[in-house]
């Protein structure tokens, strides 16, 4: 035979045995098994499950064959399932119910301590929400795992197990999904890659077992893995990730650009709106350093966004410069000087209540350097914005948290107690102090209009009782409240004070303390000097004479006003009902009144903040105080000593005429008697 | 005993009611001013009665000008403008017979009759009081009963200060000369002599006196 013949012989044979070969390789199927498959060969063969699910039980007999699991037959693991009680009524809830029943009988041939040897296995049987072995593995069609190994792919490997709903518990107690959403993988900028690139250290082979404090300790690891292809060169051109990489406590890549979803940045911005985008990075838990050593949080909460009036505005209406293409680096000295300066921006759209705002006690104060002093964000929040109009606590809510102290007292308060019961149209503090041109009320002109604004009826309601006979006139009544607070009455308890307000005669408002000092050309430390003198801590009446007698002569034409008021802003808030209210006349109208004994003088500055000189009592009751405080006199309480002394001295005196005169009478008695006895005698 | 009918009934009435005016005036004006000392009645009562009293002394005083004025009365208040000379000398006898003369026995220079009831000095003093300290008193009472009413007046004299000092200065003089007044009343030929004329309108005049003084003329 030539030697052509003999391999065309042995090429005959070898393409005769093949097929008998791959028919040998192919596994057999038992007899019970072919018995089964006589119906479950059927792909209609389903069983309805409680949760509506449809559960196939069509099995691929040549697949079957194939696995690793023929020789087991389907007895082997379907245990409980024999020709006599087949087919049965069985009560299945779900598909999970169904898997995790029958991955049970895995662990005949693999027993849990085989299983456990592997650190991801071992861990996943501990949990008693891991998924199930048949989850994984799949059931009839299970493969030899190195075999399997070697035809999958990377992705398709790790997939098997985590496209599952897997979590991990963390130290903090929270959970960390495990699960991969294959599809926004693979539409991912990295779908491409192997999950190994990122996932440093695991492949088909290794499946090292990590814990984690907490899901931001995870985070900061995986995007470790981002700088093997984004350079820290590349990500610090851009100012604000080169202060992220910078900042210790910065967010990682994974928090703001997700993980497996991860877009194309130039794909990603034209299909999200501008919030989204903002939201991108400022939904997660970060902050900025501050000159001030404070870290200001730039985490935004979009609930709370929704929530908000503001909900239809894009962010840059307010963070103006900043939009899906510009994000300008700022650098701010302390939280407070950042929310002053964000503050700013509200007027570009409220152009009324800034100017109103203009008007406030809190914006004299943001400028004489008070820096605590309350803007916009600080009453109606900053993302949380609510509308005021709808919700009237917010006066109460934002100003208690500066004047804390005042809304107890306000609590207790009949007007507090009102509301407590549901009276709505019970004041607020923005009912007396106004809304944005928020105001002191204390020892101003406009001290009870607070008041009337809701009790119109002030005057004639006081007019039935404080009356000048015999002709009773409302003017009588309307004196005591042009001078008197409605506190200092309506506050029980309240210790009451007479305060000198320096006013300029000429405009009939207050003399402000700016010009006082420009004048006198003193400072504030110098004023006081200029006022107490003698520098005793009390201001008296000489002093009070003199000092507005030097600002005559400088040409000011000046009075000091009185008013009486209660002395604190709690005591000016504990209003309770009038039956309580103080009515006896001789509270005030007498000497001793305890209203008198705190008298202080007043100097005003043109935003209305007052300073008080402590005065000595004696300046309402001294000849010195006649000029200086004309318009000031309470019948039996500010008597000028001096017109006492006088009358004690008129009295004495007029009894002292006809006392010495009736004396000299009955001394010179005699004479008129001889006198008359003369006439009598010449007659 | 010669009785000169010297006070007709509109005058008496008006005198009576004003000196039981002013006592009230001056007690509750005391109990305003010194609601610390004396506790007569509460403030509220002293101020109400003050105020009725006051009113009451108003339109009292009117009956007083408008009788005068309206009977011509009136210039018994008034020193002879055109013997000045003679009314100082008569004024300075009307005090050296209060000074001296009445220790030495010396009879009153003056003696009334219905168109020149008022010794010199009463001249003076009356005119001074009833032209001049009463209306001023009356003006600064009712500004201080309503200061708000009357503001705008109250701040041409100076201010509610200066108001109730010249109240208060008028109280001591009226306190004062009130005293000083009754004693003066009892220094007719008896003590009770010019208090009853008050009251009866007859004013006695001894005839010795007049006879005296009839002769010395």
């Amino acid at each position: 035979m030539s030697k052509r013949k003999k391999i065309l012989i042995a090429l005959f044979l070898v393409f005769m045995i093949f097929p008998v070969y791959t028919i040998a390789a192919k596994g057999v199927l038992s007899s019970d098994a072919q018995m089964c498959l006589g119906c479950h060969s059927d792909k209609n063969v389903t069983k309805q499950l409680e949760n509506k699910e449809k559960l196939s039980l069509y099995i691929n007999g040549d697949e079957f064959a194939d696995s690793v699991h023929n020789p087991t037959s389907c007895a082997g693991c379907h245990m409980d399932i024999s020709m006599a009680n087949h087919p049965q009524v069985k009560k299945i809830t779900s598909k999970k119910e169904y898997s995790a029943n029958a991955s049970k009988s895995c662990s005949m041939c693999h027993p849990n301590d085989v299983l456990k040897k592997k650190p991801a296995h071992g861990y996943l049987i501990t949990q008693t929400k891991a998924p199930s072995c048949s989850e994984c593995h799949g059931a009839h069609y299970i493969k030899r795992i190195t075999e399997w190994k070697t035809r999958i792919s990377d992705i398709q490997y790790c997939l098997t197990c985590h496209k599952h709903d897997l979590s991990m518990k963390l130290g903090s107690g929270e959970l960390l999904p495990l699960s991969v959403n294959e599809t926004l993988l693979k539409n991912s900028v990295h779908g491409s890659l192997q999950c190994g690139v990122c996932h440093m250290g695991f492949s088909k082979t290794e499946h090292p077992l990590r814990t984690f404090k907490n899901k931001k300790e995870f985070s900061a690891s995986v995007s470790k893995a981002c700088t093997m292809c984004h350079t820290e060169t590349q990500l610090k051109k851009k100012p604000i990730h080169a202060d992220l990489i910078t900042t210790a406590k910065a967010t990682t890549c994974v928090e703001c650009h997700g993980s497996h979803s991860i877009k194309r940045m130039s794909e990603l911005k034209p299909t999200v709106k501008e919030n989204q985008y903002c939201l991108t990075c400022h939904k997660h838990k970060f902050s900025m350093p501050l000159k001030s050593g404070e870290s200001l949080s730039l985490s935004v909460d979009e609930s709370v966004i929704r929530k908000s009036v503001h909900d239809k505005l894009q962010c840059s209406a307010c963070h103006i410069g900043f939009s899906k293409t510009e994000h300008p680096k700022r650098v701010f000295e302390s939280k407070r000087k950042y929310s002053i300066s964000a503050s700013e921006v509200c007027k570009k759209c409220h152009e009324n209540a800034n100017k109103l705002y203009e008007e406030s006690i809190h914006l004299a104060q943001l400028k004489s350097g008070n820096l605590k002093s309350s803007t916009c964000t600080d009453c109606h929040g900053s993302h949380s914005m609510a509308k005021a109009t709808t919700d009237k606590t917010l006066g109460l809510l934002s100003c208690n948290k500066c004047h804390g102290e005042i809304n107890s007292v306000y609590e207790k308060s009949i007007h507090g107690e009102a509301r407590s019961k549901g009276k709505e149209n019970s004041p607020t503090c923005a009912s007396c102090h106004n809304v944005h041109d928020v105001k002191v009320t204390a020892r101003t002109t406009k001290m009870k209009d607070a008041c009337l604004k809701c009790h119109k009826d002030a005057d004639n309601l006081h007019k039935k009782w404080l009356s000048n006979h015999p002709i009773t006139l409302s003017s009588f009544a309307g004196l005591h409240l042009d001078t008197i607070a409605c506190a200092a009455c309506h506050s029980p308890g309240a210790g009451g004070g007479v305060y000198l307000t320096l006013y300029d005669k000429k405009t009939g408002y207050p003399f402000p303390e700016e010009k006082v000092l420009k004048l006198l050309k003193t400072d504030s430390a110098g004023l006081v000097k200029k006022i107490d003198t003698n520098e005793d801590g009390n201001v008296d009446a000489r002093e009070v004479w003199n000092f507005t007698q030097r600002l005559k002569r400088k040409g000011a034409d000046v009075t000091l006003r009185a008013i009486m008021d209660v002395r604190t802003g709690i005591e000016a808030h504990q209003l309770t009902a009038k039956a309580k209210a103080v009515k006896e006349c001789e509270k005030c109208h007498q000497t001793d009144s305890h209203f008198f004994k705190n008298v202080y003088v007043v100097l005003s500055k043109a935003d209305g903040k007052p300073t008080l000189y402590t005065a000595e009592q004696g300046v309402l009751n001294s000849p010195f105080s006649v000029l200086p405080v004309n318009q000031f006199y309470v019948l039996g309480s500010t008597n000028i000593k001096l017109l006492d002394i006088l009358f004690i001295i008129a009295v004495i005196g007029g009894l002292c005429v006809p006392i010495g005169h009736i004396t000299l009478r009955i001394i010179t008695k005699p004479i008129r008697h001889l006198r008359k006895m003369g006439k009598g005698g010449k007659k | 005993m010669k009785k000169i009918y010297l006070h007709p009934i509109p005058i008496r009435l008006w005198h009576w009611i004003n000196a039981l005016g002013f006592i009230i005036l001056i007690i509750t004006g005391i109990q305003i001013r010194y609601g610390n000392i004396i506790k007569l009645f509460s403030f509220e009562t002293a101020v109400d009665i003050h105020s009725w009293t006051g009113f009451i002394l108003i339109a009292n005083y009117c009956i007083w000008l408008f009788y005068y004025l309206l009977t011509f009365k009136i210039k018994i208040y008034f020193p002879p403008i055109t013997h000045p000379i003679q009314f100082t000398k008569d004024s300075i006898r009307q005090a050296k017979f209060y000074g001296y003369g009445i220790f030495v026995g010396d009879p009153n220079p003056h003696h009334p009759t219905p168109d020149n009831k008022f010794n010199p000095m009463q001249k003076i003093s009356y005119l001074m009081i009833m032209a001049s300290l009463i209306p001023v008193q009356i003006i600064t009472g009712l500004f201080l009963w309503d200061p708000k009413l009357f503001s705008k007046w109250i701040n041409l004299v100076g201010g509610i200060q200066i108001v109730d000092m010249i109240h208060v200065l008028l109280f001591i003089f009226f306190s004062a000369f009130i005293v000083v007044h009754f004693y003066l009343a009892t220094l007719g030929h008896t003590p009770l002599a010019h208090i009853r004329a008050m009251f009866t309108g007859y004013e006695e005049e001894e005839e010795e006196e007049e006879h005296a003084h009839s002769h010395s003329h």
